[in-house]
């Protein structure tokens, strides 16, 4: 298992910049948010449709930071690892609610173990998870390698972030 | 559990607890088709219980019965992939382990009555070590512009149905509809589809030969 943590850029000016909505709660970022040059550029994980069911089902609501009616494109991997989308957590939601931030994990980590039922073998996951330390919406990237169960850990690594 | 359910899975469990003495290279081939045969009469069984649940709406005798349905099939194709070895039909054999792994999987995911199968994924898998050469597997990534779910036929993202979970005795998956472009494709040991394979390499001597039996076979691109 493997967490490494680095800087990242101001979610919420990037957002601007591509003409995306802002995320203010909890959003899934595109792959290519950092680099892409205009919004029609912008390609999400695959298993963000699947996620967004899951939460919305649950009651966890997030920003979709794709402007209403525009069409977003998926990338897949035909791999036995599972690469999940990038999830922004706002400041707010972290003050306020880190129970949902629980929550929301626990979620995608039962999608991962769901996914992994009856195949052979440890398999691996990736994850990145970028959280907004402060109001100045500074944030760090959290990237997490290993397998389902170690993602519930994550909410602790979190949570230090927060209060750094 | 459906009480007509329970008694099919009773039949099931002794018809193939008996079968699987027949999933052994050693075993005559004639008792092997017989079994096939077995299996398959079983397997249609299945499926007209599993439409009864469907046409009584009971979702989850429905699910129950596409999970026994999906393991007749697991056994079904374990059976035959003897029976392709012993016929020299490598190729074959191989397809119908996929088969079966990919039938013992989709069990599991239907419903619980197929939740004890570990074991028989474990032996599927030490089947694919111990009987095959190491193979080596295309795996593409492309970017998907439009797909629909395969229970309602609405755009996936629109529904509530998810990849992988059993409705009324289907399985959920995705059908891609527009790809926008395929970004790579990656040789991998391990690959989500592995009937996507590499068929023949060439040896030290830069000869041609069929990865599973490495008997000759003719450079395609020589002869094109």
């Amino acid at each position: 298992m493997s967490i490494q943590t680095a800087e990242y850029i101001d979610v919420q000016q990037r957002a601007v910049e591509l003409g995306c909505n802002v995320p203010t709660k909890l959003a899934f970022l595109p792959i290519n948010f950092e680099e892409a040059k205009i919004n029609d550029d912008l390609v999400f994980e695959d298993s963000v449709l699947t996620l967004r069911k899951l939460w919305r089902k649950a009651g966890i609501a997030e920003t979709r930071i794709e402007k209403e009616g525009k069409q977003i494109s998926y990338e897949q991997k035909k791999s036995l690892d599972v690469i999940l989308p990038t999830v922004f957590i706002s400041f707010s939601l972290l003050s306020q609610n880190p129970t949902l931030v629980t929550l929301a994990l626990s979620i995608i980590s039962n999608y991962v173990t769901d996914f992994f039922k009856g195949m052979i073998g440890e398999r691996k996951i990736m994850i990145d998870i970028v959280v907004e330390q402060d109001e100045e919406k500074k944030s760090k990237r959290i990237r997490y390698e290993g397998n389902a169960e170690g993602l519930t850990t994550l909410a602790q690594v979190i949570k230090e972030l927060k209060d750094l | 559990m459906n009480e007509r359910v329970k008694q099919f899975y009773i039949e099931f469990s002794e018809i193939t607890n008996d079968l699987q003495k027949f999933c052994f290279i050693t075993r005559s081939q004639e008792f092997q088709l017989e079994a096939c045969n077995t299996a398959q009469e079983l397997q249609e069984k299945a499926g007209k219980l599993k439409q009864q649940m469907i046409s009584e709406d009971d979702e989850d005798a429905a699910n129950a019965m596409l999970s026994i349905e999906e393991m007749i099939t697991a056994l079904l194709s374990e059976l035959r992939m003897w029976i392709a070895l012993k016929g020299e039909d490598a190729d074959a054999a191989w397809s119908q382990l996929v088969s079966a792994q990919y039938a013992a999987r989709t069990a599991m995911q239907a419903h619980m009555v197929a939740s004890h199968l570990d074991g028989y994924t474990n032996h599927l898998h030490d089947l694919e070590r111990v009987l095959f050469p190491p193979l080596a597997f295309f795996s593409p990534s492309y970017i998907i512009e439009h797909s629909t779910c395969s229970i309602c036929g609405q755009e996936y993202g629109e529904c509530d149905h998810i990849v992988g979970k059993a409705y009324m005795g289907q399985i959920c998956t995705r059908v891609i509809e527009k790809v926008k472009e395929i970004t790579e494709v990656s040789l991998v040991d391990e690959a989500a589809n592995k009937r996507a394979r590499i068929t023949k390499i060439t040896d030290d001597n830069g000869i041609w030969r069929d990865i599973m039996t490495w008997q000759v076979v003719p450079n395609d691109a020589a002869n094109a």
